[in-house]
Parts: C-alpha cells; structure tokens; sequence
C-alpha cells in the first residue's frame, strides 16, 4: 500500500522547469530577431530576379539598410532620413553615411592597391518602381571622400526559375 | 501538529497548474517563428560604385568595360502593385503596365528586346569572361528597369558590376 502512494507522488513532482526556461529564451530570441528585421526593413514591393542570393543578415554585425519609397522618401529604420517635400540637401542621410563608414572595418579596394575603403556594403531597398534617380543620389553620397563606401546591395525579391523556360530574357 | 500543518502546505504548493502557462507559452512561441519566416523572403544582387570617382584621387587602371545604357521610350501605364492589372488608384506604391518601353544599348547595339541585348553581352562574355560591366540608367528609369538588367548580367557570369550616375538627373525635382 504504501509503495503505490509513494508512486503517485512522484509523477506530480515532474519538473517542468528547464522546458520552460528553454521556451522563454526561444520567445525572447524570435522577439528580438523580428524586432531589429521589422525595424530595418520598410514595406515595400521589390522587383523580382533570378540570381539574387539569399540575404543572410548577421544580427551581431548590422549593416546598414536603406529604403527607398515610390515617391523618393529614404527611411532607416522606420525613421525618415530624407523627404523630397522638406529637402534637407541630404543633410541627415550624410551624417548617417558617415557615421556607419567610420566604424566598418577598412581594406584596400582591390589586392595591391593603395586605396584604403570600408570593406562592407550597404544595402539598398526601394519600390519596384522608384526613380532610379533616388538611388543614384544615395550612391552618389556614398561616393563622398570621407564616406568611400563602395560596395552596394540591391535588394530583390527571389524568383524560382522556371523549368519551362529555356532561354532567359524578357 | 505543527509538523501535519507544515506538510499540508508543501503538497498545495506542489498542486500548481502550469498547462494554461505552457499553452499561451507555446502559442506565442508558433506566432512568432511564423511571422518570422516573411521577412526571410528577400534576396540581393550585389554591385560596386566607382573606386576611382569620389573615392581617391588617384586615377584608376583603365580597363575594357562593356556599358549598358538604359532609356525609358514610353513610360507605360500605371497599374496596382498586385497583379490584378487594375489601374493605379493615385495613392501608394504602383507598378508599370506592359506598355512600358525601355531602350538598351551596348555600344553600337541598340534595342527594346531584352533578349537581343542579352545575347549580345553574352557574346562579350564570351570573348572577355573577367571583364567588367557598367549600367548607365538614364533620367526616367525605375528601380525595376535596373534590377532587370543587373539580373541578366549577373546571369551570364559578370562579378565585377558598377554604375554610372547621371547626375544632371540627381538634382532634377519634380
């Protein structure tokens, strides 16, 4: 008789502790990742291509990550840097610029050469149909002697390619 | 006595029902490795901007670039963004309907056909595989008519991928 109390006592005592401790650091862990990609990433319909690679963001090593609406808006994250209707000359997307060279990592442009420049790119988002010219300004900007950032991203939405097709083109 | 009253205490404690925690713990955690997964959704083409302009004054090694240049003949209409091909409303975001027009040219090569341009830089390709490309998107020319063409170049087998900026057009204001 007494062996069966004692066993009944026993499966109340499961402790569920650790599962729990696991699952909150997992909600903690997914909250934080949505948090910085909303944050970074402005809604907006991007063109579709082929050969974009999957963008594998390094959430310890942040880059920066431009967007650019239909009608030349340049927000980052969810703050806007430039509005055509309040032109700034730019002013507060340099500042920005400039800050984020200042602190990539430098390397020579190509091996063997002089030319000291910040080894990590940037990321560009804009709408499908954004003036190109909008771009061009924020390439422009990153072309400024003390910015010298150099390598860009064009962010695209990823196509499946189709099996039909043989020939590519438009 | 004391001791029977202590020990009563302990098994209450015990009785504790964490189920409905562990429910809404779960629920949230599924709500959120769904949601995640959208924003994972999106890819990069990846390019360079000049080295030798605005970056050093010094003069860069001059290399044979194959140079693709983008004019827009007709704007095309504009539709919703979905692809319901219904007229654009006048507010938010809008694509360019088929009727849109866009010119390349690759040296003496000229065309509306995507696929004419293609398979001429393909034939670049071909004879220079290290080369490099440079587009030059005229005044008039979206985000998408660039990523089309970038998408192709790449495509083929170019790395090395740059712009030109028009900057007559940087500074027009609508």
């Amino acid at each position: 008789m007494k062996l069966t109390k004692s066993n009944a006592s026993d499966e109340i005592a499961m402790d569920m502790t650790p599962m729990i401790d696991v699952t909150f650091q997992l909600i903690i862990f997914f909250m934080l990742l949505m948090d910085m990609s909303q944050k970074d990433l402005e809604t907006l319909v991007l063109p579709k291509a082929l050969s974009a690679e999957e963008d594998k963001p390094n959430p310890l090593d942040p880059r920066p990550v431009i967007n650019i609406t239909a009608d030349g808006r340049i927000l980052v994250k969810r703050e806007v840097y430039f509005d055509p209707e309040h032109d700034d000359g730019y002013k507060k997307l340099k500042e920005y610029l400039l800050m984020r060279a200042r602190a990539m990592p430098k390397a020579p442009v190509e091996p063997g050469s002089t030319i000291i420049a910040p080894d990590k790119p940037i990321l560009v988002r804009a709408d499908q149909s954004t003036p190109f010219k909008h771009i061009q300004k924020v390439m422009e900007i990153c072309g400024i002697q003390d910015i010298k950032i150099w390598k860009i991203e064009l962010a695209a939405g990823q196509e499946k390619p189709d099996k039909d097709a043989e020939e590519g083109g438009n | 006595m004391a001791i029977g009253v202590s020990r009563l205490q302990e098994s209450t404690e015990m009785k504790g029902d964490m189920t409905p925690m562990i429910d809404v713990v779960f629920q949230l955690l599924i709500f959120f490795m769904l949601t995640i997964k959208f924003k994972l959704l999106e890819g990069k083409l990846s390019a360079y901007l000049p080295k030798d302009v605005g970056v050093n004054q010094t003069q860069a090694e001059p290399k044979e670039k194959v140079e693709i240049k983008l004019k827009v003949e007709r704007e095309g209409t504009k539709l919703m963004p979905d692809d319901s091909g219904a007229p654009w409303s006048g507010e938010g975001a809008y694509k360019y309907g088929p009727d849109r027009v866009v010119r390349y040219s690759v040296g003496p090569k000229s065309s509306n056909e995507m696929r004419e341009i293609v398979a001429r830089v393909k034939e670049l390709f071909k004879i220079d595989p290290k080369g490099s490309v440079t587009i030059d998107p005229l005044p008039g020319t979206c985000y998408s008519d660039v990523v089309k063409i970038l998408d192709e170049v790449i495509l083929i087998g170019y790395t090395d991928v740059s712009f030109i900026g028009d900057k007559s057009a940087l500074y027009d204001k609508k």
